[in-house]
């Protein structure tokens, strides 16, 4: 059998690759170079990274290591973007954007150390304070090593998803709430310590819900920018809601987060919308009241009338009716 | 092994350490110390800090999740019987030594294949996510050269969830790690371990670190073949050549085992599985050349069959523009691979920019694993008290002349297990000696010479060289002449490597030093593959001399131990292969 000589498509584009460099201590601040480089066809942003380093420039300095998307390290911004420089082509991208250039720098939200690479040690203490291990369920897991600890693909699958994350940290640079915090423990933490709560074998929930909590997990803006430049498809943002609610779930239901949580729902079942004006006191207790005065005072100050109730809305009814329809489902759940 | 510890109580210690931060202490102690962090550094670090009155510390030159234990997808070989209740170990023993056309001792492949259901379930009770089966044990996977599906999976994803799961407990019971720390050096007096030299890339500064015990566990040497490996970056046998620098013997060294498949640019894997489901393999001219090698199993042929029948393609003159062959899955069609094959269409796409809907994806054969390395017992124990080395960096040796697909992710865990317990009984009844100043000095005066030369070389130069004489005259096929002319360029290339100019000033991050200090490793083990292979006139597993085609167990049925002897040049002595019940017959599927 034979298909005829075979002609790969190959193309090439002479190109000019902006890198951002950066030596603290050294440099007083980060600058570019402009490296030009013939990309072709197959030409992966790491491959161009390696490129320069053997040919132009020595020192160029960024982390790689198993160049196949497994290993994590290196995660740089491409035109902006967090994204693992191994597996991103970059053809596609200069074509894209027309002008055959690009942009490289170091992740967002971590100390530089030099050039691409920044020092990751941050994460990974936030990691270590959540427990990120199991610990052993002695009812599920056997004291002896002749027997397997049985569990179900269905458990597994529950969070199988999770266990994906190459802790690349690309979530961690796009995350807008670690722009706005730096002691939030970021994306990937938060869905690691989940992936343990919820294996069945594990024994250590209730202390992870709490490290959880303490570490940020009500200060996510759910802005869903880590679910976008995940390269596991992990889905951080949605973890975080179900990790949310597995704490009010275990009954710690007494966090600012939980409390506006619960206080939305239970307003849009009675009023069909939220109760914004009592919102302070609901969430923060007595020491809402000072913000609802300062609110309250601003409003007379330009002429308007405060009130502390919402109206009850046309859509309430249906809105109850749902509820009432959830119940039920979870009911049934619950039975089976 | 029944006491299942792993502590069902105990509560994880309070102070988790992730990294040490000891840049300012120029030396540091410990019981026992780990260089490096795949699956045998960590389950050894981690067997070893289990036992609570011990320090142990992990020094690794990336942080611990990125080393290449976690790109191993396919399986780890345990004769559970979870899939078919009739596999034993003995079979898998069996298969093992077959496998390895009888070059493994088999005692020590006994040991493995008995040792392998427990350390699996070890890892299974430490939280590991294997894929269970319908009454919720681990499940299994048929896999090459095993009579009985055996191989523990977890989608192809298994090293990875090994390795996170490893570096989960450590985390939990308090091992140091020194993260992108690079190991230079052993201290020793020649009969005992003292410590090593390691080398701070984030400060450009020198360390000491003093201990009872050190295992080497640094993997591989794929990178010797530089761009034609599914290895990573880094896999470029540091353990293995400073083992060899400190007098230690390397068995094995040319047993290189090499996967068909590989993308021809990077040479990331396409797995099997593409072959599997019906693709062809093509010659530049778009024969289906498999007919003329393996005309009943075609693209099926054992690996080693099909990587030599690519590479006869190419030599013949009949591969594609870049000395490359094509693995079309074109006739398929949309469907089926956007089906059966998504994720290797996406490896296509994202690391060769090709779409395997649309053209025949570009592949090479490339360097997969390394039989070959530091001479050990089945306690991973070397000529030097408190030395130890294991897994891929060590050759004990239950690969013999080719491994098993899911057998070295089990040699990791077996012997990663037994090295930490052995330096464990080794560390409590040892005490620390003095150190020898010499060894610090000789550190810097190698890191200092690379700064010095006159620039005419340069690391990427020398390295690019290195890979491809491995690949001409080390790889695949191998003669007599291509040998004798490898080892030539060796010594040349060594050469040039002592003029070499590492130009990168900087104390911080400096990568191109990290480079100039694998390429010197890389360099010395090419010698003692060269040499191994130019020495074994047979053709047995992976090794396959054109000169010599026949296995030839009258004269090779022993291994190969290469020793560093005068002028920094390697001397060749052999040790018995150690058979107890299989006698060597044809390797035949
Ligand atoms: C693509 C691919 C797929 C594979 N699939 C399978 C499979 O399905 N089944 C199977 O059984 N096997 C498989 N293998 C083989 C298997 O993955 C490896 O043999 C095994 O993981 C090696 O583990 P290790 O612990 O010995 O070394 P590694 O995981 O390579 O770890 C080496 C460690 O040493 C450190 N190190 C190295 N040098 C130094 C130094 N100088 N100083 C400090 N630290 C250092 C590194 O940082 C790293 O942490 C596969 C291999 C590849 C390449
Ligand atoms: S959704 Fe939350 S965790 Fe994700 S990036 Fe936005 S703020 Fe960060
Ligand atoms: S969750 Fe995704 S983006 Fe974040 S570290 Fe893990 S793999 Fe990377
Ligand atoms: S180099 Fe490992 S993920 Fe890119």
């Amino acid at each position: 059998m034979t298909t005829g000589k075979i002609t790969p498509k190959r193309e090439s584009l002479l190109a000019n690759i902006r890198v951002q460099r950066f030596t603290p201590g050294h440099d007083r601040s980060p600058y570019f170079d402009n490296f030009k480089l013939t990309v072709e066809t197959g030409m992966t942003v790491l491959a161009a990274l390696r490129k320069i380093k053997d040919d132009q420039d020595s020192s160029l300095t960024f982390r790689a290591f198993c160049r196949s998307a497994i290993c994590g390290s290196c995660t740089v911004r491409v035109n902006g973007r967090s994204v693992l420089a191994c597996s991103t082509q970059l053809l596609p991208i200069l074509k894209d954007f027309g002008k055959g250039s690009v942009t490289i720098t170091p992740m967002a939200n971590l100390p530089i150390l030099r050039d691409l690479v920044v020092d990751i040690d941050p994460v990974i203490d936030k990691l270590a304070k959540m427990h990120p291990y199991l610990i052993e369920n002695p009812e599920r897991i056997p004291q002896a090593l002749e027997q397997e600890s049985l569990m179900s693909q269905d458990e597994l699958n529950s969070f199988d998803y999770l266990t994906d994350c190459i802790l690349c940290g690309a979530c961690y640079s796009a995350c807008s709430s670690v722009q706005a915090d730096p002691d939030y423990a970021g994306p990937l933490t938060f869905a690691k310590a989940y992936r343990f709560s919820i294996d069945a074998r594990d024994n250590f929930r209730g202390i992870r819900d709490q490290a959880a909590i303490d570490q940020g997990l009500w200060s996510c803006v759910q802005c869903r920018k880590c679910i976008k430049v995940c390269p596991k498809d992990t889905r951080p943002a949605d973890t975080i809601r179900r990790a949310r609610k597995l704490t009010i779930d275990d009954g710690i239901q007494d966090t600012p987060g939980s409390r506006r949580a619960k206080t939305y729902v239970a307003d849009i079942e009675r009023f069909g919308q939220v109760n914004k004006p009592m919102l302070p006191v609901a969430v923060y207790g007595t020491k809402g009241w000072d913000a609802i005065e300062a609110a309250e005072a601003s409003l007379t100050r330009h002429g308007m009338e405060p009130t502390r109730r919402v109206c009850t809305l046309p859509g309430q009814e249906g809105a109850a009716r749902i509820f009432e329809k959830v119940r039920e489902i979870e009911q049934g759940e619950k039975k089976k | 092994m029944a006491d299942g510890r792993g502590g069902q109580s105990d509560q994880p210690r309070a102070a988790t350490r992730t990294h040490c931060d000891r840049s300012d202490q120029a030396m540091l102690t410990y019981d026992i110390l780990i260089v490096g962090s795949g699956g045998a550094g960590l389950y050894a670090a981690l067997e070893s800090r289990l036992e609570e009155d011990l320090h142990v510390a992990v020094l690794t030159k990336v942080y611990p999740t990125r080393s290449h234990t976690g790109a191993a997808q396919g399986g780890v070989n345990a004769a559970l019987g979870n899939r078919d209740p009739s596999d034993t170990w003995e079979e898998h023993w069996f298969d093992t030594v077959k496998g390895s056309d009888y070059l493994a001792d088999q005692d020590a492949a006994e040991l493995m294949c008995r040792e392998a259901p427990d350390v699996v379930r070890e890892l299974e009770h430490w939280g590991a996510p294997f894929y269970r089966t319908e009454d919720g044990r681990i499940a299994q996977r048929p896999f090459g050269g095993a009579s009985k599906p055996r191989a523990c999976y977890a989608a192809d994803k298994v090293g990875h969830i090994m390795l996170h799961t490893l570096y989960e407990q450590g985390l939990r019971h308090g091992v140091d790690y020194f993260n992108e720390w690079v190991t230079l050096n052993l201290i020793h007096d020649g009969q005992r371990c003292m410590g090593v030299n390691a080398y701070n890339l984030r400060t450009g500064r020198l360390h000491t670190i003093q201990a009872k015990a050190v295992i080497l566990a640094t993997g591989g040497h794929g990178r010797i073949y530089w761009t034609r490996t599914s290895n990573a970056y880094g896999n470029t046998g540091d353990g293995s050549a400073i083992a060899y620098r400190a007098g230690l013997p390397l068995k094995d060294m040319e047993f290189i085992q090499f996967h068909p498949t590989g993308l021809r640019r990077s040479g990331i894997l396409v797995t099997e599985g593409a072959r599997g489901e019906g693709g062809y393999l093509l010659n530049g001219l778009g024969e289906r050349f498999m007919e003329r090698y393996a005309p009943d199993k075609m693209e099926l042929g054992p690996r080693d069959l099909v990587s030599r029948a690519i590479e006869t393609e190419v030599r013949e003159g009949r591969g594609g523009p870049d000395d490359e062959a094509f693995l079309d899955l074109t006739h398929l069609g949309r469907e089926r691979i956007l089906e059966r094959l998504p994720q290797i269409r996406q490896l296509c796409i994202d690391f060769e920019g090709v779409d395997p809907v649309e053209e025949p994806i570009p592949i090479k054969p490339t360097a997969h694993y390394s039989m070959g390395g530091v001479h050990t017992d089945i306690n991973g124990c070397t000529p030097i008290e408190g030395v130890y080395a294991a897994g891929e960096a060590a050759c004990v040796s239950v690969h013999g002349a080719n491994r098993l697909g899911g057998n070295s992710l089990l040699d990791i865990l077996v012997f990663g297990r037994r090295a930490g317990r052995h330096a464990v009984e080794y560390a409590r009844r040892t005490k620390l000696g003095p150190m020898p100043d010499s060894a610090f000095a000789e550190a810097e005066t190698c890191l200092k010479e690379l700064m010095e030369g006159d620039g005419k070389e340069t690391v990427a130069g020398i390295r690019r060289t290195l890979g491809r004489v491995m690949s001409e005259k080390a790889g695949i096929y191998r003669d007599a002449a291509g040998l004798d002319s490898a080892l030539a360029d060796l010594e040349e290339l060594k050469d040039r490597y002592r003029k070499l100019m590492v130009t990168d000033r900087s104390a911080i991050f400096n990568t191109e030093m990290l480079a100039a200090l694998e390429l010197r490793n890389m360099l010395t083990l090419a010698e003692t593959v060269a040499l191994g292979a130019l020495a074994r006139t047979e053709s047995r597993g992976a090794h396959s001399r054109e000169d010599h085609p026949e296995r030839d167990d009258a004269n090779w049925l022993k291994h190969t131990v290469a020793v560093r002897g005068p002028g920094d040049r390697p001397e060749l002595r052999f040790e018995p292969v150690v058979i107890t019940r299989f006698q060597p017959e044809a390797r035949t599927y």
